[in-house]
C-alpha cells in the first residue's frame, strides 16, 4: 500500500530534522510505541502495543533511519511482528523550509501488511495507516512545541 | 475460529454495567462487531460485560427533546419502529440498510455508534440529523455529545474507555430525508453511504459514510465541493477516486430522493 | 419456481419433477457432517500455518504449547517426514513435482502452509496453544503473480527450479499455419480467468480414529472421493487398504475442492496413530481460504483466424496456468482440459495450444466447478464475439454458421475428442426465441439513442462430462453400483460415486424404482463408506449420473434377470416375466411379489438351478466415451453510467444435458452453476499482494454472490440423448457455471461497445466499468 502526504511543523528545518531522529521523541510520537532501544547506529529495537478500539496487539520489531541527508531528507524504516500479523513500512521524508520556524515534511512510502490483519482487515488498513501517520505528526507537533 | 479465553459477566442493570466497565471490562452489546474481532483474535479482552440482558435499554420514546433511542435498540427495532418511521424516518431507513436480517436482529445502535466503523451506516444519518449521543460513566455521570463531535476518527469516538453509550437522541423530522448506499458486495458494508435531509427549497444537510475515517458532515447540500478535498479511503474494493465520485453520485441521488419527500 | 407434484407411489418416475429425498434432513439441520461426529476419547487438533508466502524456517519453539495444561502433543515437519507425500495424480511428460510433505520441513511456500499441529483434549486449548508456538522465519521474496514469476530474475518458488516452470505442454491438430495463411482476419486478445475460491458452505473436516487393538484406521472426511482417498491415504501411511476405512458423512458442498487428498487427512491419521486416540480437525473459514485449493488462475493469449464471411479457420492459444506452490491431486491436469475444449461447438479443425504451468507462492489451484472448461469456454466465446464485432456480424449468426451439424456426429475434434451427439443450434435458437432476440436488439437501439447502456450477450458452450473412459483419467473412469433387495422386498442401492448435493439419492431412486416397478420410497440410496460400498471412483466432472447412473442401470438389469430366475422357480414355470414389482406367470397369471422373491432367495429352500442364494447384484461400468452436453445462455444487462453497476435484466439458460431424469434437480444444478458463474463474472476475485499475502482472506472481502444478488434464471432445456450410455444422460453439474461467465461478459461488452470497448477481464466490478465509461467519455 502506498502512502504519501505532507505535514507542516511549526519548527525550523534543523529542529524538525533533529526531532525526528531523536529516539526519545520517536518513542512518544509513534502510536503505541512502548520502547526503542538502540541496537546500532540509528537502529533501534521496538516494542509496540497497537490498540485501536477493540483491536489490540503486541508488536516487536525495529526502527531504522537510513540515507540520512541532514537536514533535508532521510528514510524511516519500521518493522513489526506480532500474533495478529506483521507490517513493514518504509518512508522517504523530505523537509523543506516553509518560512521562519515552519517546515514542510513531505513523505512518500510503502507499507506492507501481512498475517491476519492483512487477510481480514482490508477495510480498515488504509484508514488505520493514515490515522497512525496523522497521530504521529500531531504528537510530534505537541512534543516539539517547547523545542524551537 | 475460536477467541482467546475471557471472563464473562452479564450486567444486571445499567449501573452494574457502568461499574464493571469502570473496572476494565469490555462491553458486549449485539456482538456483531466485537465477536468476529474476538474470533479472529484481533481483539482479546480479558473481561467482557454483556449489556444484552439489561432490561428496558432498547426503548424508543419521544418527548420535547426529540426521540430517544436506547443503546440496546436493535437495528431491526429501529428499522421497524412506528415512532421512528413517522418521526425520524431517516434513522429507520438507514437501519434497514445494515447488513442482513440476522445482523439487524442482533446488532444494536449503541454498539454500532460506539464501534464507529468508518463504513458503518448510522454515523452518516446521525451527523446529518445533528443527533446527540448520551454517554455515561460511574466516574462522571451522564454527558451529551453532538454526533459530529462524537465520531473522532476510525474506530475512535469521544467516549472514554469507562463510558457507555446510553442513548441516542434524534430530532423530530421536518425535512425530506433519504439514505442511499453503495454496498461492498462481500460484506455489505458501505463503500459510500449518504444520508440527506433536504427541504423543499433544495437546501439541507448531508452525512457521508465510507469516504473518510469518520463521517463527513456537509451543512450546505447545494455545495458538494468538500467531497473533492477530503481524504478518501482506498482498499481492494474501491480506490479513492471511485469512492469520491460515488460519494458525489450518491449524494445527488440522496438529495433528489429526500427533496421529493420534503 | 418449479411446482412439484407429489411423488406417485409407483409408475414412471424418471422424467418427473420430484422433490429431493435428501432435502428434509438438510433443511431441518438434522444431517450429520464431520463436525457432528463425536467419538469417545476424541482429541482436537489445531494447525499452525505460515503467515509468510516464502520463508526459511529457522526454528520452531513449542515449549510453551507443550506445557499448556490439556495439550497432549505437538508435531512438526521433522516428525512427519516419513508420511506422504501429498499425492499428485497427474503424469504429464517432464512434469516437475515438488516433494509435498504434510507439514513444512525447512521452508514454507505459501501463506497457509501447515507448519505444526497441536493436539489437545479440547479445541479451545488446542487453539490457544497454537498461538504460543514460536516459529522463527527468515522471510524470502515471493512470486505471487504467474506472469511475473516467469520473468527472469523473479524469486524462485522452489529453488531447484529457478524458472518457476512446472511443465510445458503442447498440443496441436490440423494445419494451423495454413489456417492463418488463408485467413482474411485475425483477432488477438489476452483473456484471463481469475483465481477463485470455491467456498463450500461446509469447510473441510477430518476425524481420524486409529484402533490400536485392530491396527485399523477409520477416517471420516468431507470428500468427494472416499475410495480414492482410502487408497491414497493408506499409501501415504503405509497401511493396508483393508485396514483403512473412509467414511464420508454429509458433505456441505464440494465444487471440486474436495476432489482431492489433503495433507490434513494424512496428518490427522498420523496423529491418531501416534496417540491411539480419535482426533478431530475442522477447518475454519480463514483456513479454508488459505489451505483448500483455489480454482482457475488462467492467463490466455489467443488468436483466432477466420474468413470474411465469419467461417472460423483456426485458433492459437498460449495458456499460462497459475499452479500455486504445489501440485495437489489434479493441479497440472486442469489446464489440459481447457485445451481439449478450446474448439467449443465449432467445426474448425486447426488448433495449436501451449501451456506453461507456473509455480507461484500461492495456494495450489485445482478443480473448481467446471475445471478447465469454463476457462476454455470463456476464452472461445469471447473470441467469437470479438470476431463477430470485427466482421460486423451478428454474434448469433456467426455461431450458427460455425456449429458442427447434427449429421457430422460422432465428430472428431482437432484436440482429439469424439463428440457424442448434438444439435447445437437448438438451444441457441430456443434461447433467442425465449429472449425475443430481434425485439431485444430493437430495444437496444432505442436505448442507445436515449443514452442508455444496454447489452445483449450470448454464449454457447460445449462441455466434456462423464469422466471418463479409464484410459483418459488418472485413476480409472468407471463407476460401480450394487443393488440389494432385502427379505422384505425393500431395495438398497450402494453407489460408488459419492454425491454430495447433486441429488442422486433421488435420481438413482427414480431409476431403480422405475426399473423394478416399485415406489420411490421403497429405495434407499447409500454411498460414502468404504466398508460398506464396493470400490468406486466418486463424484466430480459431472459424472455422478452419467457414469454412476449406467452402472446402476446394468446392475438393475442383472438383478431383474435374477428375480426372473427366482420367479420361475417360485411359480413353477419358465414362462415368466418381471413387471411392476412382481413376477407374473404368462400362462397362469400367478404372481410372486418382490418381497416373496427376495424372501425365497434368502430362505434358500428352492434355489433356481445354478443360482446363488441372496438377492444382490453389482456392476462396474466402463464408459466407452465422454459425454458432451451443450447449451446456450442469453443475458440482457443494463449499466448505470454514473456508478458502473451492472443490472442483469434477463437471464435465459437453455441447457441440453441429454435425457433429464428429474427436471427440478436439473434446474437446481443450473441455478447453482449460474450463481457460481456469476460470482466469477461479476464479484469474485482472489487478491494476492506482491508478497503473496492473501488480501481477500475472509468472506468480508471475498464476494460470493448472495441470494439477493441473483437474477431470475429462466431455465429451459432441449433433450438430445447421449448414445454413450443406456440412460441417454450427459451430466449437468457444471453447465450453468460454464455457460454463465462468457454470456455475462459478452453482454456487458456489448453494452459498452458504443464506447469502443472490445474486451474486459473478470470480475466486472462497478469500479472497473465506471473507469471504462470515464475513459470512453474522454475519448
Ligand atoms: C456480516 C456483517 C455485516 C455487517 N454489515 C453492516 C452494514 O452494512 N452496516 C453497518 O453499519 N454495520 C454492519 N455490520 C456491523 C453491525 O451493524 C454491528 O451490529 C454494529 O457495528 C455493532 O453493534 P453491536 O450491537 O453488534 O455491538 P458489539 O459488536 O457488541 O460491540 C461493538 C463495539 O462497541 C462497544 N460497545 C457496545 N455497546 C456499547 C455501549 N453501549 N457503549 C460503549 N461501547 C459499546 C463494544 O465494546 C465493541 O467495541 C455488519 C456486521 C456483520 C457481522
Amino acid at each position: 500500500m502506498k502512502i504519501a502526504g505532507t505535514q507542516t511543523l511549526p519548527l525550523s528545518r534543523e529542529c524538525a530534522y533533529r526531532a525526528m531522529q531523536n529516539p526519545d521523541v520517536l518513542v512518544q510520537c509513534m502510536p503505541g510505541c512502548e520502547s526503542l532501544e538502540a541496537t546500532g547506529a540509528q537502529e533501534y529495537a521496538m516494542k509496540m502495543k497497537m490498540a485501536l478500539a477493540a483491536i489490540s496487539g503486541q508488536f516487536q520489531g525495529k526502527v531504522k533511519i537510513a540515507d540520512a541527508a541532514p537536514p533535508e531528507r532521510f528514510k524511516l524504516i519500521v518493522e513489526g511482528t506480532g500474533k495478529i500479523g506483521f507490517m513493514k513500512g518504509e518512508g522517504a521524508l523530505e523537509l523543506t523550509e516553509a518560512g521562519e520556524a515552519s517546515t514542510q515534511v513531505t513523505y512518500e512510502g510503502d507499507v506492507q501488511v501481512g498475517g491476519t490483519i492483512a487477510a481480514v482487515g482490508q477495510r480498515l488498513i488504509d484508514t488505520t495507516a493514515k490515522m497512525m501517520i496523522r497521530k504521529f505528526f500531531d504528537k510530534l507537533v505537541e512534543v516539539t512545541a517547547g523545542m524551537r | 475460529m475460536i477467541p482467546h479465553s475471557f471472563d464473562y459477566a452479564a450486567a444486571t442493570s445499567f449501573a452494574d454495567a457502568l461499574e464493571q466497565v469502570a473496572a476494565g471490562a469490555k462491553p458486549l452489546s449485539g456482538g456483531m462487531s466485537l465477536i468476529p474481532m474476538m474470533k479472529l483474535r484481533l481483539a482479546a479482552p480479558e473481561r467482557v460485560v454483556d449489556l444484552g440482558r439489561i432490561q428496558g435499554l432498547n426503548y424508543i420514546h419521544q418527548d420535547q427533546a426529540g426521540i430517544h433511542v436506547g443503546a440496546l435498540a436493535t437495528h431491526f427495532e429501529v428499522e421497524t419502529s412506528a415512532l421512528l418511521r413517522a418521526g425520524c424516518p431517516l434513522l429507520s431507513e438507514t437501519a434497514g440498510w445494515i447488513g442482513d436480517v440476522q445482523i439487524r436482529n442482533r446488532g444494536t445502535i449503541g454498539g454500532s455508534v460506539a464501534h464507529a466503523d468508518p463504513s458503518a451506516d448510522y454515523p452518516a444519518a446521525l451527523v446529518a440529523l445533528d443527533a446527540r449521543i448520551v454517554v455515561a460513566s460511574k466516574r462522571g455521570g451522564e454527558r451529551t455529545v453532538g454526533a459530529n463531535d462524537f465520531f473522532v476518527d476510525a474506530l475512535t469516538t469521544a467516549a472514554e474507555p469507562d463510558e457507555l453509550v446510553k442513548e441516542i437522541i434524534v430530532p423530530v423530522e421536518t425535512m425530506g430525508t433519504s439514505y442511499q448506499k453503495l454496498l461492498q458486495p462481500a460484506s455489505g458494508f458501505a463503500i459510500v453511504g449518504v444520508a440527506a435531509r433536504i427541504g423543499q427549497d433544495g437546501h439541507g444537510r448531508l452525512g457521508v459514510t465510507g469516504l473518510g475515517a469518520r463521517p463527513i458532515l456537509i451543512t450546505d447540500a447545494t455545495d458538494l465541493a468538500a467531497l473533492n478535498t477530503t481524504e478518501a479511503n482506498s482498499d481492494i474494493h474501491a480506490a479513492s477516486a471511485y469512492r469520491r465520485e460515488m460519494a458525489k453520485v450518491y449524494a445527488r441521488r440522496a438529495i433528489a430522493a429526500a427533496r421529493a419527500r420534503a | 419456481m418449479a411446482t412439484t407434484a407429489a411423488p406417485p407411489a409407483t409408475g414412471k418416475l424418471v422424467g418427473k419433477r420430484l422433490r429431493r429425498k435428501e432435502d428434509p434432513r438438510l433443511i431441518t439441520g438434522t444431517a450429520t457432517y464431520v463436525d457432528d461426529i463425536k467419538l469417545p476419547g476424541m482429541h482436537h487438533a489445531c494447525i499452525v500455518r505460515s503467515p509468510y508466502a516464502a520463508a526459511r524456517i529457522k526454528s520452531i519453539d513449542a515449549k510453551a504449547a507443550l506445557e499448556t495444561p490439556g495439550v497432549v502433543a505437538v508435531y512438526t515437519g521433522a516428525d512427519t517426514k516419513e508420511v506422504g507425500p501429498v499425492p499428485c495424480g497427474a503424469s504429464l511428460p517432464g512434469l516437475r513435482v515438488p516433494h509435498h510433505y504434510i507439514l513444512a520441513t525447512d521452508r514454507v511456500y505459501f501463506v497457509g502452509h501447515p507448519v505444526a499441529v497441536v493436539v489437545a483434549g479440547d479445541k479451545y486449548v488446542a487453539r490457544d496453544a497454537a498461538d504460543s508456538i514460536e516459529v522463527d522465519y527468515d522471510v524470502l521474496p515471493a512470486a505471487a503473480d504467474p506472469e511475473k514469476a516467469l520473468t527472469p530474475g523473479a524469486p524462485a518458488v522452489h529453488p531447484e527450479w529457478p524458472d518457476n516452470t512446472a511443465f510445458t505442454y503442447h498440443q496441436e491438430g490440423g494445419d494451423i499455419a495454413q489456417a492463418f495463411a488463408e485467413a482474411d482476419v485475425i483477432v488477438k486478445q489476452r483473456i484471463t480467468s481469475q483465481r477463485l475460491i470455491p467456498t463450500p458452505m461446509e469447510t473441510r473436516g477430518v476425524v481420524a480414529d486409529w484402533k490400536p487393538g485392530d491396527k485399523a484406521l477409520t477416517l471420516y472426511s468431507s470428500t468427494q472421493i472416499p475410495h480414492l482417498l482410502r487408497s491414497l491415504v493408506a499409501g501415504m501411511l503405509g497401511l493396508a487398504e483393508n485396514k483403512t476405512r473412509v467414511v464420508t458423512p454429509e458433505v456441505g458442498g464440494g465444487f471440486g475442492c474436495k476432489l482431492n487428498v489433503y495433507a490434513e487427512e494424512a496428518l490427522m491419521s498420523f496423529v491418531s496413530m501416534k496417540l491411539g486416540k480419535p482426533v478431530k480437525w475442522i477447518e475454519s473459514r480463514r483456513e479454508n481460504y488459505v489451505a483448500t485449493i483455489h480454482g482457475r488462475g488462467h492467463v490466455d493469449y489467443l488468436e483466432i483466424a477466420a474468413k470474411k464471411d465469419g467461417t472460423i479457420l483456426g485458433l492459437k492459444l498460449k495458456l499460462i496456468q497459475d499452479l500455486g506452490a504445489y501440485h495437489q491431486l489434479l493441479t497440472p491436469v486442469i489446464p489440459t482440459l481447457s485445451v481439449l475444449m478450446m474448439p467449443g461447438l465449432y467445426r474448425f479443425r486447426n488448433v495449436t495450444a501451449d501451456i506453461v504451468g507456473v509455480f507461484t507462492n500461492c495456494v495450489p489451484t485445482d478443480a473448481y466447478r467446471g475445471a478447465g472448461r469454463p476457462e476454455a469456454t470463456h476464452a472461445i466465446e469471447r473470441m467469437v464475439d470479438m470476431l463477430a464485432a470485427e466482421l460486423k456480424l451478428d454474434p448469433a449468426d456467426i455461431r450458427l454458421k460455425n456449429f458442427i451439424q447434427p449429421e457430422e456426429f460422432p465428430f472428431a475434434t482437432a484436440t482429439g475428442l469424439t463428440y457424442d451427439s448434438g444439435q447445437y443450434d437448438l438451444p441457441l435458437r430456443k434461447a433467442l426465441e425465449i429472449g425475443g432476440y430481434a425485439a431485444l436488439r430493437a430495444e437496444q437501439q432505442t436505448a442507445r439513442v436515449a443514452g442508455k447502456l444496454m447489452g445483449i450477450g450470448i454464449a454457447t458452450y460445449g462441455e466434456i462430462c462423464a469422466f471418463g473412459p479409464s484410459p483418459a483419467t488418472p485413476a480409472g473412469g468407471w463407476e460401480s453400483a450394487t443393488v440389494k433387495v432385502d427379505p422384505d422386498g425393500k431395495v438398497t442401492v450402494l453407489t460408488g460415486s459419492c454425491h454430495h448435493g447433486q441429488g442422486e439419492e433421488t435420481t438413482f431412486a427414480q431409476i431403480a424404482a422405475d426399473e423394478l416397478g416399485i415406489g420411490l420410497d421403497d429405495v434407499v440410496v447409500f454411498r460414502g463408506d468404504t466398508a460398506i460400498v464396493q470400490y468406486g471412483i466418486g463424484t466430480f466432472g459431472s459424472r455422478g449420473t452419467a457414469v454412476g447412473g449406467p452402472a446402476l442401470y446394468y446392475a438393475l438389469q442383472n438383478l431383474k434377470k435374477k428375480l426372473k430366475r427366482y420367479g420361475e422357480s417360485a411359480l413353477g414355470s419358465d414362462d415368466v416375466r418381471y413387471e411392476a414389482g412382481q413376477c407374473i406367470c404368462n400362462k397362469t397369471g400367478k404372481t410372486a411379489s418382490l418381497a416373496q422373491l427376495a424372501g425365497a432367495s434368502y430362505r434358500a429352500l428352492k434355489l433356481p438351478p445354478d443360482e446363488e442364494p441372496g438377492m444382490q447384484t453389482t456392476f462396474f461400468w466402463e464408459p466407452p466415451n465422454f459425454t458432451f452436453p451443450f447449451g446456450a445462455h442469453l443475458v440482457v444487462t443494463e449499466i448505470d453510467r454514473d456508478t458502473g453497476r451492472i443490472e442483469i435484466k434477463r437471464y435465459v439458460a437453455v441447457d441440453d444435458c441429454g435425457k433429464i431424469i428429474n427436471p427440478l434437480i436439473v434446474d437446481g444444478q443450473v441455478h447453482g452453476g449460474v450463481a457460481q458463474g456469476l460470482g466469477q463474472a461479476l464479484y469474485e476475485q482472489v487478491v494476492y499482494d506482491d508478497n503473496g499475502q492473501l488480501l481477500s482472506g475472509e468472506l468480508t472481502d471475498y464476494a460470493i454472490p448472495k441470494a439477493t444478488m441473483m437474477p431470475w434464471v429462466e431455465s429451459h432445456h432441449t433433450e438430445t440423448p447421449s448414445p454413450v450410455n443406456p440412460l441417454g444422460v450427459k451430466g449437468v453439474g457444471e453447465a450453468g457455471t460454464i455457460g454463465c461467465s462468457p454470456a455475462v461478459v459478452n453482454s456487458v461488452v456489448d453494452a459498452l461497445s458504443s464506447l469502443g470497448v472490445r474486451h474486459l477481464d473478470m470480475p466486472l466490478t462497478p469500479e472497473k466499468i465506471w473507469n471504462v465509461i470515464q475513459q470512453g467519455a474522454r475519448a
